[in-house]
């Protein structure tokens, strides 16, 4: 009895030193963008609670998630998938706008290479304005690193902001381009960052984009 | 029982191993892209959203709007009377089939568009293939409007009204372009990028509303078509 118990103690240690070692993966620390800086590219909070679709949490990227019946997406190829509709607010010089966000689980996902998130899509218009497109991809492997941390050591090890902004897994660029009205043509830059809930009821989340101007042509 | 435990910390740490490089991570259920390619060069791509059955309502949202409320809009007015309104949809390639998701925000005012004219930026997110993105003046506002119904305000999509349509069964939505864009088509319509598979793609589009039944409390049901042309490099 005493020896099951040993061999069991044993797997069940080694299996949370695995996991520590795979979430440990130094590639999570350089694969991050750089922040835009504030005063060009003021965060706009948002919350993204009327969606529909996955929960986009670290289960759902694993793949374990159960489906909650009330928001699920019943097709089968939107069974990964999140969209909603969002109010970005008005503030530091812009008005408020009206955005689509549509989240896809990255096919390119990678356990070794630190990789565990969602390619994001948005479609913005501010009234009177214009529109932007945006694409990113959003890993959520440090998220993930510390909730593991945080539940094993039963400490609150939880940052207070995550961005998850990452060059996305295969080609390709996390980028903006101008769709209409005064932005048609301009191209740009987008941050987004997850406020995780202490009190494990949804996240927060904020959105920085920067555009700039098409070049002017000389004649 | 060192060893025993020592070499069973070590099978726990092999099984990890094992489990991340086999771990079947999700994958999305992909269809055949139904595309054709024009005698001129190209990729000719259609996508078909029905109304109303394709229009994706928020959750917990009420459907007791009466017959002309839409379900999955929602619609941003500035004190200027500019407004912005944003719809989801479920997107279908020809064959029919659920592939993707697709958002129309459209918007008038402004910088936008001229007066009793709106444009509009279409996305559309196909899981496993990528995005396309879409921009397009319209041949007239398309916005959703606030209005009132039984239970409080609800969000009125044009086409949604028999009133609407005074006979015509089909409506070309995309305004005509004063010169022809990729594959000779004058169409204001625009590919504007794409990721993943529609990665360095442009072209064009047009956008067509097809009635299809009007219902005897005036509402109607219908398709909205749109056709792509996307070419390498434009």
């Amino acid at each position: 009895m005493m020896r099951v118990l040993v061999g069991v103690l044993g797997f069940l240690f080694g299996v949370i030193a695995g996991v520590a070692l795979l979430l440990g993966n130094p590639l999570a620390y350089f694969r991050g963008l750089p922040p835009l800086p504030p005063d060009l590219a003021p965060a706009k909070s948002y919350r993204w609670d009327d969606y529909r679709g996955m929960r986009g949490g670290v289960a759902d990227l694993l793949g374990i998630a159960g489906r909650d019946a009330g928001v699920a997406l019943m097709d089968p190829a939107l069974q990964r998938v999140r969209a909603g509709i969002v109010v970005l607010p008005a503030g530091e010089g812009t008005p408020a706008a009206l955005a689509l966000k549509v989240s896809a689980i990255a096919e390119e996902n990678s356990l070794w290479r630190a990789e565990l998130g969602t390619h994001d899509y948005w479609s913005i218009t501010w009234p009177g304005e214009g529109g932007v497109f945006a694409n990113a991809y959003s890993n959520q492997w440090t998220l993930a690193r510390d909730s593991f941390f945080a539940l094993v050591l039963g400490n609150d090890s939880l940052a207070a902001a995550y961005p998850v902004t990452a060059p996305p897994p295969a080609a390709g660029v996390a980028a903006v381009t101008g769709a209409t009205g005064r932005y048609a043509g301009f191209t740009g830059e987008i941050r987004e960052t997850l406020y995780p809930a202490k009190d494990g009821r949804g996240v927060d989340w904020a959105v920085s984009i920067k555009v700039n101007p098409p070049p002017v042509a000389p004649r | 029982m060192k060893r025993l435990f020592f070499i069973t910390f070590l099978a726990g740490i092999l099984a990890v191993a094992l489990a991340a490089t086999f771990w079947p991570l999700p994958r999305h259920l992909r269809f055949h892209a139904l595309t054709t390619v024009p005698p001129d060069g190209g990729r000719q791509e259609e996508f078909v959203i029905h109304w109303p059955e394709d229009r994706i309502a928020r959750p917990d949202e009420a459907r007791d709007g009466g017959p002309l409320a839409v379900l999955g809009a929602a619609v941003l007015e500035d004190s200027a009377g500019r407004r912005v309104s944003a719809e989801l949809f479920r997107l279908r390639d020809a064959g029919d089939n659920v592939v993707g998701v697709a958002g129309r925000l459209a918007g008038t005012g402004g910088a936008i568009a001229d007066r009793g004219r709106s444009a509009t930026s279409w996305l559309l997110v196909i899981p496993g293939r990528g995005a396309l993105f879409l921009g397009q003046n319209d041949a007239f506002d398309t916005t959703v409007r606030q209005g009132t119904g039984p239970a409080g305000p609800v969000a009125l999509a044009p086409p949604q009204a028999a009133t609407f349509w005074n006979d015509r069964p089909r409506v070309r939505v995309t305004a005509m372009a004063p010169r022809p864009a990729a594959g000779g088509v004058a169409t204001s319509g625009r590919v504007l990028r794409g990721t993943s598979e529609f990665a360095g793609l442009g072209g064009s589009f047009t956008e067509t509303w097809d009635l299809q039944e009007v219902n005897a409390d005036g509402s109607t049901r219908g398709r909205i078509l749109l056709s792509t042309l996307t070419l390498a490099g434009t």
